[in-house]
């Protein structure tokens, strides 16, 4: 290489990085004033609470679920990620004033995901529980599911007394595994990362029922009409947000987000857009308190 | 400190279950991989062009696919053909079959390590091709895929999580680990422990090829 190509070469590299710092320095100002008229009066936290950090950043880092349609899941038409949980994780994006940036969490790795940073959020069909609560802390309820038992429209079972001996499947990591094992101890669990995982073995035969939250079993009817649902209510499992053990200042913040998300009609229009149109149920934001939601689930 | 020993003193059935399912899965997988692994080897060097392209489509077929594509064949794919295979079959006999175009391939590569001036003295000096294939080339081929075998067997050890983590579900070593992090959310304990227990293992295999390889060295 002569002399002067070389020169040419680095001028040209310093030319492209100055355009990428005034491309990158633009994004700033877009991320700041993004969100249209909402983050306009967006109220702005001191850098060191959770809130400034995520300011700062311009963007909220939030573990929801990719493959549980309709609380959280990519939309085959537009590889968004979208459901229940993501317009509730957007409403506390657009509090921020910041841009919302979902990740994907799995039922096993969400709570690792909050304590080392990876999420600062996490929005993903979780059950408050208190062995949870030990290791993060969570919201106040934003939803109210119940556990059911899905099982192909010919199968013999009915409900939980006919689990003994059949292979039920549902996540790892998620409440059922004990559920089941206290409420049905001669069922055999098959533990799958995904429920997209329980859905293509029950209709292929090597698992005989699924247990899980009945919004994620109604995601999965939408898939399969020959599914139903069997049985009474096992469990009631009240959703929380998790967030990282003893943040109180965002605890209080996104307590306060989800309040006025409740009582203003984007809980109810999202409801109806994902779950209600389904299951042509209707459903009131619960108003449980988190402490009652720990007594509930235990 | 307290929180390791305190992990595996409340997690201990579990891990040991986990623990014994991955020996079981290691030990079938190996054996198949060995059989399965000679048989094509047969076949890559016969002398019949039929019975090399055979053993061709094997390797390229077993080893050019993903595990996790394998597995997910041998399972789902046979179960929609309407063969009820189960999971603790499916999980060990893909791995093994996987594994076993890779044991070919060394093999192979063991026969024609072998000079050929070997198997020509061989046949001068009287013996048939069985015959020198059993007490002349073969011994020699051993001796020198044992260090890669080891590898080999080592990397199919840690292969073996992926059948837990897959569409099969087995619960194995890790997938253990993993079940009780989402139980307590306390997982570098715990991993740490699964961690433990897959070096028990990869080294074991390592300190047995270690003692193999000087019984049959040769001194020079």
């Amino acid at each position: 290489m002569s002399k002067s190509t070389k020169w040419r070469w680095l001028a040209a590299m310093l030319a492209t990085l100055a355009v990428l710092v005034v491309a990158a320095c633009g994004d700033d100002e877009d991320g700041g004033g993004g969100g249209g008229g909402a983050s306009a009066d967006v109220e702005q936290f001191p850098a060191d609470t959770t809130m400034g950090r995520i300011q700062e950043a311009g963007s909220i880092k939030v573990g929801v679920k990719y493959d549980v349609p309709p609380f959280g899941f990519q939309n085959p038409q537009t590889d968004e990620i979208e459901g229940f949980d993501v317009d509730l994780a957007r409403a506390v994006a657009d509090a921020l004033g910041v841009e919302l940036d979902p990740i994907e969490a799995i039922s096993d790795n969400r709570i690792p995901f909050l304590m080392d940073g990876t999420a600062d959020l996490i929005l993903s069909t979780m059950t408050i529980n208190t062995e949870r609560d030990a290791e993060i802390d969570f919201s106040d309820p934003y939803f109210v599911a119940r556990g059911r038992i899905l099982v192909p429209g010919d199968s013999d079972i009915q409900g939980i007394d006919d689990l003994g001996g059949q292979k039920v499947c549902t996540a790892v990591g998620s409440t059922y595994e004990e559920t089941l094992k206290e409420q049905a101890p001669d069922a055999e669990l098959v533990l799958i990362d995904e429920y997209s995982g329980c859905l293509t073995r029950l209709q292929e035969g090597s698992v005989d029922a699924i247990s899980t939250d009945d919004v994620i079993l109604t995601g999965m009817i939408i898939q399969d009409d020959t599914l139903e649902l069997v049985g009474d209510e096992l469990t009631t499992e009240p959703y929380g947000a998790g967030i990282k053990d003893g943040d109180k200042e965002f605890q209080e913040f996104v307590n306060g987000v989800f309040e006025e998300y409740k009582s203003d009609p984007r809980w109810a229009e999202s409801y109806e857009k994902w779950v209600g149109q389904y299951t042509g149920q209707e459903q009131e934001p619960t108003d449980l308190s988190l402490q009652e939601a720990l007594e509930i689930s235990g | 400190m307290v929180e390791l020993w305190e992990a595996i003193a409340d997690n201990f059935p579990e891990l040991a279950s986990g623990y014994w399912l991955t020996v079981r899965t290691v030990t079938i997988s190996f054996v198949i991989a060995l059989v399965i692994g000679t048989a094509v080897a047969l076949l890559r060097i016969a002398p019949t062009r039929v019975l090399r392209a055979i053993g061709t489509v094997y390797v390229e077929v077993f080893r050019g696919l993903p595990l996790l594509v394998l597995l997910i064949m041998a399972f789902s794919g046979l179960r929609r053909a309407g063969v009820p295979i189960t999971a603790t079959v499916a999980g060990p006999a893909t791995l093994g079959l996987y594994t076993a175009a890779y044991v070919a391939e060394i093999l192979r590569s063991g026969f024609f390590a072998v000079g050929k001036g070997q198997r020509e003295a061989s046949l001068s000096l009287g013996l048939d091709g069985g015959q020198t294939m059993r007490h002349v080339v073969l011994p020699q081929a051993f001796r020198t895929v044992i260090p890669p075998l080891a590898s080999l067997t080592v990397a199919m050890i840690k292969n073996s999580a992926i059948i837990g983590g897959s569409l099969l579900a087995t619960q194995d070593l890790l997938k253990e680990a993993r079940i009780e992090v989402g139980a307590s959310g306390n997982a570098t304990p715990l991993f740490f422990w699964a961690a433990v227990g897959y070096l028990t293992l990869t080294v074991g295999a390592t300190v047995i090829a270690r003692r193999l390889e000087t019984r049959y060295a040769v001194r020079r």
